[in-house]
């Protein structure tokens, strides 16, 4: 089967989610009140891009001050470094079209939300972003480093206008893929010869095993859903699970499916066990990393002692799945994928430009209030 | 980096390093919960350093998202038992 489709990596950067943003009513001075603006969100863009096009929209009916720009759906704050259509794709079980998105100009939450300095503040998240992506693939990002300053701009602004040619001429120097069933990177013209690359790939004929560098968001639902319309709507990012996993994949393997990589992710919702063992999640804190020299080192984080370490986490809800979680949905650029497809096509095609990998999971479980890692 | 599977109740050791002109602190390694996010280390270098502006880097290589689990960066980029997180007053790997 044909890894790379030239055809479906245009769809995913067509892909953009209709949205309908709202002024918050606190910041309306003139009656009567300004009405929604409509603006295209591109799924692999951000939503403090489209400021430029919303701000003049409202600008005449903003209070007086300084303007710190943020995001919100249904009262949560949006994380604006995570890409609009994976915000869509999680927030919305339902798809809502348009979606509504109210703008604040004012009254940034600062302790939910890092506040995003316009697009220089984007470029920089992306831009790190990138440069982790090339660290799981390559194990250093030299090759983002050594990109030159023109070379980064002219990625970034392809990136913010939608052009996926330009993009494509240029990151492919980047040699960060495509994946080739053998796991190794493959350039458009040549197969697996040593290239004169900025950064070459480690693993190419080693034993090493391929990384790709994946972004998991995990929501529960409730288990008994019928319509997804009816999904509790998140109020607090602390429902989701956000997990930063490299997906390893051994060069005999190379004919992954998208449902055994998924295993390798979220092995305990896959293997469909249900967790009846408790104290799974109450085993005393275990300090990382041989290294016994740090038996008084100190703590980040201030309240830990040697009692508080029999406490899983301080702060954090304990809670566990009660018992047997169901995958109710995984979505990947707005698509619910079929669990067979082979998972090199998903990488290939559906990741973002920035080379991540961003993946939805719901899961349906007995109770609402569950957390999973 | 760690053999098992990460469980999130896990300490995670971390060594601080300076950048430049970046003041050195008089310990260097210290312990995180696992579950806590990576701007808790940016936060503690603030107010260890009392410096506002700081550039803060994972193997001097790339800042990652204040959001991210110390656990997930450890087990993505720490070696020898650690994680290594650079600090700089101004940006050093732009």
């Amino acid at each position: 089967m044909e890894l790379c489709s030239k055809e479906a990596v245009k769809y995913v950067w067509e892909g953009a989610i209709p949205l309908q943003i709202h002024l918050h009513e606190s910041e309306v001075t003139t009656l009567p009140p300004p009405p929604p603006i409509l603006v295209l969100g591109s799924r692999i863009g951000y939503l403090p891009l489209l400021v430029p096009l919303i701000k003049p929209h409202f600008s005449s009916t903003l209070p007086p001050g300084t303007d710190t720009v943020w995001f919100d759906y249904k009262g949560l704050p949006l994380k604006w470094y995570i890409p609009t259509g994976v915000l869509f794709d999680l927030l919305c079980a339902e798809p809502e079209r348009p979606w509504n998105l109210t703008v604040h100009f004012r009254g940034h939450p600062g302790d939910v939300l890092t506040p995003c300095e316009g697009e220089d503040s984007v470029k920089w998240s992306y831009i790190n972003s990138l440069k982790e992506a090339a660290y799981i693939i390559n194990g250093n990002c030299k090759n983002v480093m050594n990109m030159s300053q023109a070379d980064q701009l002219e990625l970034w602004q392809s990136l913010v206008k939608g052009n996926m040619d330009g993009y494509l001429r240029i990151s492919s120097r980047l040699k960060l893929g495509p994946l080739g069933e053998d796991c190794i990177v493959r350039s458009a013209s040549s197969s697996a010869q040593p290239r004169q690359a900025i950064g070459e790939p480690d693993f190419t004929g080693s034993g090493r095993p391929c990384r790709i560098p994946v972004r998991l968001y995990v929501r529960n639902i409730s288990e008994d859903l019928d319509d997804l319309e009816d999904a509790v709507p998140i109020d607090n990012w602390d429902r989701i699970s956000y997990i930063n996993r490299p997906v390893e994949i051994h060069k005999e393997e190379g004919h992954l499916s998208f449902k055994c990589a998924m295993k390798t992710l979220l092995p305990k919702i896959f293997f469909e066990e249900p967790l009846v063992d408790d104290h799974e999640f109450l085993r005393e804190g275990e300090t990382v990393g041989a290294d016994s020299s740090y038996g008084d080192s100190e703590t980040i984080g201030g309240s830990w002692n040697a009692q508080a370490e029999e406490i899983p986490f301080a702060g954090q809800p304990q809670v566990q799945l009660l018992k047997k979680s169901k995958i109710k949905m995984i979505r990947i650029q707005g698509i619910e994928l079929d669990m067979d497809i082979p998972f090199f096509w998903v990488v290939n095609n559906l990741k973002n430009p920035e080379y991540f990998l961003h993946i939805c999971v719901f899961i349906g479980t007995s109770t609402d209030q569950s957390t999973f890692r | 980096m760690a053999a098992e599977s990460p469980i999130s109740d896990r300490k995670v050791v971390v060594h601080l390093r300076a950048t430049g002109d970046a003041p050195i602190l008089k310990q260097t390694k210290f312990k995180i919960a696992g579950n806590d996010n990576f701007c808790k280390v940016i936060e503690f270098l603030r107010r260890q350093l009392r410096r506002d502006t700081l550039f803060v880097y994972v193997n001097s290589a790339f800042s990652p998202n204040p959001d991210e689990l110390v656990i997930d960066l450890y087990n993505n980029f720490g070696f020898d038992g650690k994680l290594v997180v650079n600090y700089a007053s101004s940006m050093a790997w732009g």
